[in-house]
């Protein structure tokens, strides 16, 4: 009964290639900045040139410079491990900005999300004695912890939006340097500060000082000499939860309804105020559990004295999302490609001249790109349609013809 | 074809496509010095095309534009200013913190040194307002006057650049009564002075008393053009249509039978002044009656149906739907107990326009266990529940149940809450305005579907502002003005001039009105 849509004409089919040549582009402009750095360096030349670009698309498949010194590529099992720890954060606050914006809210209160899921989440792990409650429990209160203090902080300004009705952007805002003074506050005033490693200051200890780490799942089998643990593996599944909840369920439902028009939810009757709290709430308790994963880790440590500035890995979440277009399954491959952007900024730095801030540019202008994302996704659908036979039009007459007063508007915008 | 100077305006077998539809297909249209020209069409007829078209904002593929005969190209709105050609949309094209005047001259100022002139203007526009009867208040913010006013104001603005070709695009939609009446003597004074009209309308009575000639355009093509004078309504409908149309609603005669709804000493606080909007409101609908509440808009009937219905609180009164108290019941338990909605605003209550027709066709019902499994969507039965929906309805979309809310046609969009709102099956249906902005076609239909409704057995209650919806749809009518009900009217015993003197407020019954 139902027609099977060709591939290329598939609306997801179109945002995923809309993605990808965001990515391309992104990765060229990178390519185009080192080029340009090696012409007016005397220090650089073309061949530094052609590495650093390799580099910058290659770089997960670095395995350093052989005997010769040559650039030499291959499965790096440590990389590739510390690509999907670092991922494990990123996918987290990305769909956390992904979750609100299907419901029609812009959560750029990751940073603050995260942080409340930081401070609950190491407290909770340093400060029960493992002597006492077995650490696999301290560990599970610590992550559960830490979701409901990010859950919390994103219902702060979830309810602001539904009872007050401030924007949400601005109370995220608030709420994000609210989060970075008390976090500061909070452990300034606590026992957690490292003092056995005197080498650092402003640290807090790493939860394995308390026995509290994550397990590794075999992933340590996998990837040996990398940082990566069970938490990508906690990622990916929550990431499934959010695809299920908001594609499956009521539940999804109501939240989206709320999300795209709020007054048909409440005609309807969908708890208008309840669905804006909870989305928020939920979006808050990714970026918690992204902060609980990311320090439970054992190896991880905390500075602390962050009231002058915001954790870049909450502010990330917003292109991991945007990338993606806030699907939850799509977050994960972004979250992943995010990452693996990280590595090759590090392999810059350590196998050549060039350093890692190039990432940044790539970043950048990925994220200007996800913008105009619709725009080259309707370019693909005008090639489509150009290429595929004329499709029968059986409902022309009931198209409504364009009104002139867009096509003015359209012309007045021109002028 | 020879020059015929008779005709001010010549579009000639125009065809306009866009990619797969052919807009305009072989239209011609004449235009008289000094009539009103009526341009009838359904929605999507190729109406909006056509005057697009000869306003320069769409190039036709074939035919020929003539003014006074000589062959002429319109290739951007300046050459149709440049022809004397003026149009006013439907939604005004006004600066709305500018004044009455600054919006009139804008564009087309008079300087000196670089400093406006507007002394010269300002007499110019009052001479135009003066001559055709025109009244707006030169100095007051476009933002604080009334949408009639602003009306005016944009029809002064073509007057003072010395239009002589003046269209308006569906310029009643967005009326009172009053203002439509003011308006059509108006457009006489227009016509009367030789300025030549094109209207654009559906709506018949309209054309009919106002214009001189009509034609008559159908899926983007040309059905002919006829006097006035010498047709009907029913006619105009049949070439609008391509069938006859029922223009009167076939009904038997009603059967009330127990009582639905009983509202007692409802009201409503207003949210723009101090007052109740809606004060003491009482009486009943039963099961089989279609009531009505008339009334020119904004006297309250919106706010007594978002009390109704639960989306705002009412300060006093008693609400009972099927012998349970709603008073303070939410708005799902409401439903539950019997009420289904048709609200006024379609596209701000009745749909989420992001969602796909299917999931918009279970917006009321989705937590049903039709509908869900332990809180899963059963996408099966949504989807099949949408296609008997479409089917029987006739609700007509691009891609059918996945085609997505906003893409569709107003009718179609209308035709589709209706129907999700009609096969809940409750005893109570709540219709606002449900044939706002619709075509003949699509009216009859959603009446008949009311009328259906009646016959078996539902209580409907319509709250409407067309007196012709009004009169010839109900079976009883409860006339509010200024937030009261200060009329019930049996519309086989009433005339159309009396319910006007009730709605106006000019009339009343005695406080002492039994609540039947």
């Amino acid at each position: 009964m139902k027609e099977k849509t060709p591939l290329m004409k598939r609306d997801g089919t179109r945002s995923v290639l809309a993605s990808l040549i965001s990515i391309l582009i992104g990765l060229a402009a990178g390519a185009l900045v080192v080029l340009l750095a090696s012409l007016f360096n005397k220090s650089l030349n073309l061949k530094t040139a052609w590495e650093g670009i390799r580099l910058i698309f290659l770089g997960i498949v670095s395995t350093g410079r052989d005997a010769a010194g040559e650039l030499s590529f291959g499965f790096n099992p440590v990389t590739f491990g510390n690509m999907l720890f670092r991922a494990t954060p990123l996918i987290l606050t990305g769909l956390s900005v992904a979750v609100a914006y299907k419901t029609g809210l812009f959560n750029i209160g990751a940073p603050g999300q995260y942080l409340a899921g930081t401070t609950a989440t190491l407290f909770i792990a340093l400060e029960i004695p493992t002597t006492v409650v077995p650490a696999w429990l301290v560990w599970v209160l610590a992550l559960l912890g830490g979701m409901a203090a990010g859950a919390l902080w994103g219902a702060i300004p979830g309810m602001m939006k539904a009872f007050l009705n401030i924007n949400e952007v601005l109370a995220c805002i608030m709420t994000n340097w609210i989060a970075a003074n008390l976090t500061t506050w909070a452990f300034d005033v606590s026992n957690l500060k490292n003092t056995v490693e005197n080498t650092k200051t402003a640290y807090i200890y790493k939860t394995s000082f308390n026995g509290v780490q994550t397990p590794k799942l075999f992933l340590d089998k996998l990837f040996p000499g990398s940082q990566v643990n069970g938490g990508i593996l906690i990622a990916i599944l929550l990431a499934v939860l959010m695809y299920i909840i908001f594609t499956k369920t009521t539940f999804g439902y109501e939240l989206k309804a709320c999300g795209a028009n709020r007054h048909a939810a409440k005609y309807a009757g969908i708890k208008d105020r309840r669905s804006i709290v909870l989305s928020m709430a939920i979006a808050g308790a990714m970026s918690g559990a992204g902060a609980a994963l990311y320090y439970l880790a054992g190896n991880t440590e905390f500075y602390w004295s962050t009231y002058q500035s915001l954790p870049a890995t909450g502010f990330n979440g917003i292109p991991v999302a945007l990338l993606a277009v806030c699907n939850p399954i799509a977050v994960i491959f972004t979250g992943m490609f995010m990452s693996m952007l990280d590595i090759a900024g590090q392999q810059l730095t350590a196998l050549t001249a060039y350093n890692e801030y190039i990432t940044d540019v790539i970043i950048s202008v990925i994220v200007y790109l996800s913008a105009f994302s619709l725009v080259i996704k309707l370019w693909l659908g005008g090639k489509a349609k150009k290429k595929g036979p004329a499709e029968p039009d059986a409902n022309a007459e009931k198209q409504p013809v364009p009104a002139p007063d867009a096509a003015a508007e359209g012309k007045e915008a021109g002028k | 074809m020879e020059q015929n100077p008779e005709y001010v305006i010549e579009m000639l077998h125009i065809t306009k496509e866009f990619p797969g539809i052919k807009a305009n297909d072989d239209i011609t249209l004449q235009l008289r010095k000094g009539e009103i020209h009526a341009l009838l069409g359904e929605n999507g007829a190729g109406k909006s095309t056509l005057m697009s078209v000869l306003f320069g904002l769409y190039q036709p593929e074939q035919g020929e534009i003539r003014k006074n005969g000589q062959p002429v190209k319109i290739e951007s709105p300046n050459d149709a200013t440049a022809l004397h050609i003026g149009m006013v949309h439907q939604h005004f094209k006004l600066v709305d913190v500018f004044t009455v005047l600054d919006n009139i001259i804008l564009g087309a100022e008079d300087t000196k040194m670089g400093f406006l002139q507007k002394k010269d203007a300002r007499k110019k526009v009052e001479a135009l307002s003066e001559q055709y009867g025109l009244h707006v208040n030169l100095d007051a913010k476009v933002e604080d006057i009334t949408v009639g006013m602003q009306q005016r104001t944009e029809i002064l603005k073509m007057l003072y650049r010395d239009n002589e070709i003046l269209i308006f695009d569906e310029p009643t939609a967005v009326l009172t009564p009053q203002e439509i009446e003011e308006l059509m003597q108006i457009m006489k004074n227009l016509a009367a002075e030789g300025k030549s009209i094109l209207f654009i309308s559906h709506k018949l009575n309209e054309i009919m008393e106002v214009s001189d000639r009509v034609t008559v355009l159908r899926k983007g093509k040309y059905v002919g053009t006829i006097d006035t004078a010498g047709t009907t309504k029913e006619e105009l409908s049949r070439m609008m249509v391509g069938r006859p149309v029922q223009l009167v609603v076939d009904k038997d005669e009603a059967k009330p039978g127990e009582a639905v709804l009983t509202v007692e000493g409802l009201s409503v606080p207003s949210k723009v002044h101090k007052n109740d909007a809606v004060k003491n409101v009482s009486f009943t609908a039963r099961a089989g009656e279609i009531v009505c509440i008339a009334g020119i808009d904004g006297n309250g009937q919106t706010e007594f149906v978002q009390a109704l219905t639960g989306l705002e609180k009412a300060s006093a009164g008693k609400i009972t739907l099927c012998g349970h108290d709603i008073s303070h019941a939410s708005i799902r338990a409401r439903s539950q107990t019997g009420m289904s909605h048709i609200p006024e605003d379609r596209h701000k209550h009745g749909l989420v326009l992001d969602f796909t027709l299917e999931q918009n066709m279970v917006l009321q019902r989705y937590y049903e266990s039709q509908f869900q499994n332990h809180g899963f969507i059963r996408f099966g039965e949504v989807r099949s529940y949408a296609e008997k929906l479409i089917e029987q309805y006739d609700v007509r979309s691009g891609q059918g149940p996945v085609t997505v809310a906003r893409s569709m046609s107003g009718g179609n969009q209308q035709k589709a809450i209706v129907a999700r709102e009609i096969d809940r099956d409750l005893p109570l249906i709540v219709a606002v305005q449900p044939t706002r902005g619709l075509d003949v076609g699509a009216i009859e239909y959603i009446h008949s579907q009311l009328v259906a409704q009646r016959d078996a057995g539902k209580a409907v209650l319509l709250v409407s502002l067309e007196l012709d919806e009004v009169m010839n749809l109900s079976d009883r009518i409860l006339v509010m003005y200024e937030g009261e009900i200060v009329g019930e009217l049996d519309p086989k015993k009433t005339t159309v001039e009396e319910l006007g003197l009730y709605m106006a407020g000019a009339k009343r019954q005695g406080k002492e009105r039994e609540s039947a």
